[in-house]
């Protein structure tokens, strides 16, 4: 097993070079100008020529690509072109509200979504299944923004028990932090239970009909035992999938729950980043989210082994 | 030992009530009546100098102070000046500073200070004519400095308290040391506020402390000018993109100011008994059409004529803002509300457009189906809305129109690009400016016709008349501004659609704002009960 992470983490260099070209071509093939957008709007062409000079965006890209990724290789991802700051430095003052939300948001959508999916499985054509599909159907079609007005137009503004956006540090209080983040938090989860409670039914449903867990029915193993020691087990592999799966598209619906709530994450960061053609930080946020991305999925494959002895590596 | 769920609740409780870290407790933040939560745009550069966007100027206006600043009138008053005179063949001006002006680090606002920044300054668009009739500037003292003029210049008082595009802001020496090129890197002037760099996260947070140290002018408040008198300890200025979440905020008490809300609100925020709509800028943005003088069609003068008469200036404004009682017709190449608007050669000017004469004009320019591009700002609500609405009344008149939508960086770059449509380059972009704006040719650059401004526009007899204004009284520059009217709008260097005012929505607890166009002074505002 450690021979195999080891070749895991050896080839993710490899996966990391090729994301790091291909950011850093994407970025310069896509229109858009750092200078002009620094000079402002009523900037002459000659003012706009001084900062692009100022900032090295006149030299050649090779050049430019060379200086960014010796940056990297000595850990420095360089500084934003606006703030001047270190990405490292903008990164950690927005990592917290992401990982905040990420976290929460993983716990409520595995909880939530193999419980729904379990019971779902479990009395299956019944009410609770039929729930499932109408649930999957709302939390998958309405989209995190307009579930994140709804909320907060009933929780907010409505009843005002929970604030309509910001975000306090973990560092100032459990409470005021928990409570910032619970809108956020449940209207990113709707589509994640959705999507994990209709995998874990299908993976359950499967199992369940397997003569083992007849057998096991027979022997007159209690309801809990068949469920979750029997089957869950069994049926655990796709439902991994799916939380690594998710956790990689969480990004997306986290860059718009992160606008809809005005939480300061990384998704904000890259956004603005994006619209002002900020490069440095939009390629070393990328470059740090596609390393989460290689761990992620090598945690996960490493997650199979855990559940299903029989898997070696 | 076993754990009940009811002591593991109270400790849950306590912990959380001890989790605030003893350093974080032990700060005195200002308490919420001291304090003011404004909505409010991301500042991108924080050099004034190098960018004069709202949001960097807002920013300026905060921690720099000014030689002189306009009043509520816009008549230029002295602000860091104490006493100032000319000499009898005026030129030489000599200025010296009044009393108590000090760094927010604890050094003396010195004549070195202004000299430095003065000549700065004079390397933007704003400064560039003063320093090209300049011979010197110079300090005498510590408090008193010269500005040596080659010829006499009406305008350099007038120039220096401008609030159009680069205001003249006194940095210290070490830092105005540099080209407008290399951006400031710290935060340091002798203004009425103190930038917090501990509670400041870029593109998210910018938190201005009243500068405890200041000195105000005697005078009550006018514009920009007066005493700066700091009524609240701390301006929280957030950075929140959402306007429909900044509104929620608003009405839940959470802010106390949003920047810019969107036309569709503005019923739910009149129906909102703790809130306000105010018109507190006084001067709506007047919104155009830039014009690609080098392509074809519109290098033809009767194209660009065809252009002005089509365009419905109550249809675009309806698309601006559905509320009529915020928008106004503007006919003047000096707006609707500077003291140089007047009615010369605006006949093409007819409600609901003429989109026979457009036609007509387009056949004599000899129009034969070339593409034209729009340039359509996608993150740009406003240009985006207007872009589509003239792409739609082109296709109705038979010209072969393309949008090209993209953000407002891309579309910026593109900008520059001085080829044809097929390779890269474009006709007509929408864009907009402030009022007051349009009353200051010297350094708006939607009012330079000499071939460099976007869309490389040029009439040489126009910029003739331009270069008399620095030297001309007021009287005179209102001839002038006849003259280049009657010029600019037989050249059509831009087509206007309309004006928009953007009023800003408060709490009503929320008080003392200043009024002033485009800008955002944070000074004598207070929160109320």
């Amino acid at each position: 097993m450690g021979g195999y992470v080891c070749r895991r983490l050896i080839s993710a260099i490899g996966v990391m070079a090729v994301v790091g070209v291909f950011i850093f071509l994407l970025l310069r093939l896509v229109p858009g100008d750092a200078a002009a957008m620094m000079a402002g709007n009523n900037a002459t062409p000659q003012e706009v020529a001084g900062i692009r000079e100022q900032l090295g965006l006149n030299e050649p890209l090779t050049v430019q690509f060379v200086q960014w990724a010796l940056g990297i290789l000595s850990g420095n991802l360089g500084s934003s072109i606006f703030a001047g700051l270190p990405v490292l430095t903008l990164v950690s003052q927005r990592i917290e509200p992401t990982i905040s939300l990420s976290i929460l948001t993983m716990i409520v959508s595995v909880t939530g979504g193999i419980c729904f999916g379990i019971f779902a499985a479990w009395r299956a054509g019944g009410f609770v299944d039929r729930m499932l599909t109408a649930f999957s159907a709302v939390g998958y079609s309405v989209p995190v923004f307009v579930v994140g007005y709804f909320l907060t137009y009933c929780f907010s503004l409505g009843t005002r028990w929970l604030p309509v956006q910001g975000y306090v540090s973990i560092g100032q209080g459990l409470a005021p932090w928990f409570v910032h983040l619970v809108l956020p938090t449940v209207a990113l989860s709707l589509s994640y239970i959705a999507f994990i409670a209709r995998i874990t039914r299908a993976s359950m449903l499967e199992v369940l009909s397997e003569d083992y867990m007849r057998t096991a029915a027979a022997k007159g193993a209690s309801t809990y035992a068949m469920l979750f020691h029997y089957a869950l087990k069994n049926a655990a592999a796709p439902i991994l999938t799916v939380i690594g799966l998710s956790f990689a598209y969480l990004i997306g619906g986290v860059v718009i729950t992160e606008t809809v709530f005005n939480l300061p994450g990384i998704g904000r960061l890259v956004v603005d980043a994006i619209n002002n053609r900020d490069y440095p930080v939009i390629q070393g946020v990328l470059i740090l989210v596609s390393g989460l991305y290689v761990l992620i999925n090598l945690a996960v494959d490493l997650a199979y082994r855990l559940v299903d002895p029989r898997i070696r590596y | 030992m076993t754990i009940s769920r009811r002591n593991l609740v109270k400790g849950g409780a306590a912990g959380a009530a001890f989790s605030v870290p003893s350093i974080l407790r032990g700060q005195t933040a200002p308490s919420a009546k001291r304090t003011v939560k404004m909505q409010n745009g991301n500042i991108t550069n924080f050099d004034p100098y190098s960018n004069s966007t709202y949001h960097t100027v807002d920013h300026g206006l905060a921690i720099y102070d000014m030689l002189f600043a306009l009043d509520s009138k816009f008549t230029p008053q002295p602000q860091m000046v104490g006493k100032w005179r000319v000499s009898e063949d005026k030129k030489t001006y000599t200025f010296e500073l009044r009393d108590g002006l000090g760094f927010h680090d604890g050094t003396s606002v010195t004549a070195a200070d202004c000299v430095a920044s003065i000549r700065r300054w004079g390397q933007t668009a704003s400064g560039k004519l003063v320093m090209e009739r300049t011979r010197d500037v110079s300090k005498k003292d510590d408090k008193t400095f010269t500005v040596a003029l080659r010829e006499p210049l009406e305008l350099l008082v007038d120039q220096m308290a401008s609030s159009t595009s680069y205001l003249l802001f006194i940095m210290r020496e070490k830092d105005a040391d540099r080209p407008p090129t290399q951006p400031v890197t710290t935060h340091i002037g002798s203004g009425p506020f103190k930038f917090n760099e501990a509670l400041f996260r870029p593109g998210v947070r910018y938190i201005y402390d009243r500068n405890e140290k200041y000195v105000p002018r005697q005078e009550s408040p006018s514009g920009l000018a007066g005493g700066k008198i700091v009524k609240v300890d701390r301006a929280n200025w957030e950075s929140l993109n959402d306007v429909q979440t900044a509104l929620a905020a608003l009405q839940a008490g959470e802010l106390d100011f949003v920047s810019d809300p969107l036309a569709e609100f503005y019923p739910m925020i009149e129906n909102d008994p703790n809130l306000v709509l105010e018109d507190l800028h006084k001067s709506g943005d007047n919104y155009y059409l830039g014009i690609n003088f080098l392509q074809k069609p519109f290098d033809n003068v009767k194209a660009r004529q065809a252009l002005l008469h089509l365009v419905d200036q109550d249809a675009y404004m309806r698309v601006l803002n559905p509320n009529p009682k915020y928008n106004r017709p503007i006919t003047s190449l000096f707006g609707t509300d500077t003291p140089y608007v007047n009615d010369v050669n605006t006949g093409w000017y007819k409600k609901g457009g003429d989109p026979e004469k457009a036609k007509q004009l387009l056949k004599e320019a000899g129009y034969a189906g070339e593409k034209v591009i729009i340039l359509q700002p996608a993150n740009w609500l406003q240009g985006s809305n207007v872009a589509q609405l003239l792409a739609l009344t082109l296709r109705n008149i038979g010209v072969n129109t393309e949008l090209a939508p993209s953000n407002w960086a891309a579309l910026v770059e593109r900008l520059s690009n001085k080829g044809g449509v097929e390779s890269g380059g474009w006709s007509i972009f929408p864009t907009s400016a402030i009022d007051i704006g349009f009353g200051a040719p010297l350094s708006a650059e939607q009012l330079v016709m000499n071939g460099t401004a976007r869309g490389w526009r040029k009439n040489d007899e126009y910029e003739a008349l331009r270069a008399q204004w620095a030297d001309s009284a007021l009287e005179e520059r209102k001839v002038l501004a006849r003259k280049m009217q009657s010029l600019w709008w037989d050249t059509v260097g831009f087509v206007f659609l309309g004006q928009t005012i953007t009023p800003i929505a408060r709490r009503k607890t929320l008080t003392g704002l200043i009024s002033y166009p485009a800008l955002l002074p944070m000074w004598n505002m207070q929160q109320g009960a």
